[in-house]
């Protein structure tokens, strides 16, 4: 079993995702829209509830992992290695695992990602489609894209991403990882404290074993930790 | 006035960032010797003029920036995040007073590629503040510099001027425009008669109310 972060996505009951960019909106007068957007680096924010049926004798690991990593520090988290979880991200392009692998980044400027070294397969075969996840390989930031990419017959393809290149180093020759492969690094600002209260008694040998089920005083805020990279 | 396609044939979304220049003189007698610092909102390195702006994720905010245009007398702040060692030791380990501080509007097109950027602000740095806030186990601390604008900084000094010859050349050593005036220190004169003309039979008057031969002020003044 993965450990803290990892643990609460794995069981948590729901999932809520927040990308919203940071935006400034005003209605005039006759009721027409004013936005101004900071390019932010729009960090992955999402809240995982667990829920409230851990029993203690269970979760006492779990305990020592949440109160460890705390508010601040942050962990990669991955929803492809729990077969219960890969249906989530799951890539939803026609290309095999060694076409993606052959992939490499010719240029990433703003929010336009051209790949190049493509699969020789037909032009209106898609490579990625909405909500994909694309992730420079070596770097901790996953992309989506926004819009289906196909094919076509150029030695490139241009995917529009969700937030612009947000990484500070080179990324021209690097490989890129898709769909539920890639990988989150995330803290969790609000880490909920937990309430033990009366419940999940065992019986082993006709002996009853006292224990308590672990309630959780909110859900798990985890956003992506940004920094250079 | 700059030409900024972005928000031209009023748009109703635009993309911005702010950009910060903070230029401190070392020493005060060598202008050459400063140290550039610069941090920006954006999620990238920028360069503009050739100044490379750092996206340190310091900059918190900024504050209201006045626009007249004719040249005013204004003010506006610039809030850094105190957890970062770098910000904390920008003003209390360097000569942040009396720096000039520079704030910069860039504009994004839609593939947050920047396209154009105009002048906000430009002004010295007269203050700084590090606040703590401290709520439960969350504990924060926030650097602020307040600017003035240079019409204010000027103000300030020349307001502060006496007109005697030691104030004068604290300004210009060489300056001996005030050289005179300490000889007519505690003289009384009274303003508004013509030219040339006297008051014959008055007496000269100090402020004391007494009266001597040859003045100028007129008699009903030294009379009471």
């Amino acid at each position: 079993m993965s450990t803290g972060l990892q643990t609460v996505i794995n069981y948590s009951n729901t999932m809520l995702v927040d990308r919203r960019k940071v935006v400034g909106i005003q209605y005039t007068r006759n009721e027409i829209p004013r936005v101004t957007l900071t390019p932010t680096l729009n960090p992955w924010k999402f809240t995982f509830e667990l829920p409230n049926s851990f029993r203690y004798s269970d979760a006492r690991a779990l305990m020592e992992q949440i109160d460890t990593l705390d508010q601040f520090t942050p962990q990669i988290v991955t929803f492809g290695d729990n077969p219960n979880l890969s249906w989530m991200f799951a890539y939803q392009g026609v290309m095999s695992p060694q076409m993606i692998n052959n992939i490499t980044v010719r240029s990433f400027a703003g929010n336009q990602l051209i790949l190049q070294n493509l699969p020789a397969i037909n032009a209106q075969a898609p490579l990625f489609l909405q909500n994909d996840l694309i992730q420079i390989a070596g770097h901790p930031y996953p992309f989506t894209s926004t819009t289906d990419v196909l094919r076509g017959t150029d030695t490139s393809v241009t995917i529009t991403t969700n937030r612009p290149n947000i990484i500070s180093s080179t990324v021209v020759g690097s490989n890129i990882v898709v769909g539920n492969q890639c990988q989150f690094n995330l803290f969790c600002p609000n880490m909920p404290k937990y309430k033990l209260v009366v419940g999940g008694q065992l019986v082993s040998n006709g002996q009853l074993i006292n224990n308590a089920l672990l309630n959780w005083s909110s859900g798990f805020l985890m956003y992506e930790f940004c920094g250079d990279a | 006035m700059d030409n900024i396609p972005a928000v031209a044939n009023n748009p109703t979304n635009i993309t911005t960032a702010e950009f910060v220049k903070l230029t401190i003189y070392n020493d005060a007698t060598n202008p050459s010797d400063t140290t550039v610092y610069t941090f920006s909102s954006a999620y990238k390195y920028e360069e503009i003029d050739g100044q490379v702006y750092s996206p340190m994720g310091g900059l918190m905010a900024i504050g209201i920036q006045q626009r007249d245009l004719r040249a005013t007398s204004s003010q506006t702040s610039i809030s850094l995040s105190g957890i970062s060692g770098d910000n904390i030791y920008l003003v209390l380990g360097t000569k942040v007073q009396g720096s000039i501080v520079q704030i910069i509007r860039g504009f994004y097109d839609e593939n947050y590629n920047l396209t154009s950027y105009a002048n906000r602000f430009t002004g010295i740095i007269t203050a700084y503040n590090i606040t703590e806030d401290r709520k439960d186990q969350t504990d924060n601390f926030t650097v602020t510099i307040t600017a003035n604008s240079f019409k204010t900084v000027l103000e300030n000094r020349v307001t502060g001027r006496k007109t005697n010859r030691h104030s004068w050349q604290v300004v210009n050593p060489t300056d001996s425009a005030m050289n005179n005036v300490g000889s007519i220190s505690g003289q009384w004169f009274d303003f508004g008669l013509p030219p040339g003309s006297t008051n014959a039979g008055a007496g000269i008057a100090n402020p004391s109310g007494q009266a001597t031969q040859g003045s100028l002020v007129p008699a009903s003044r030294v009379q009471n």
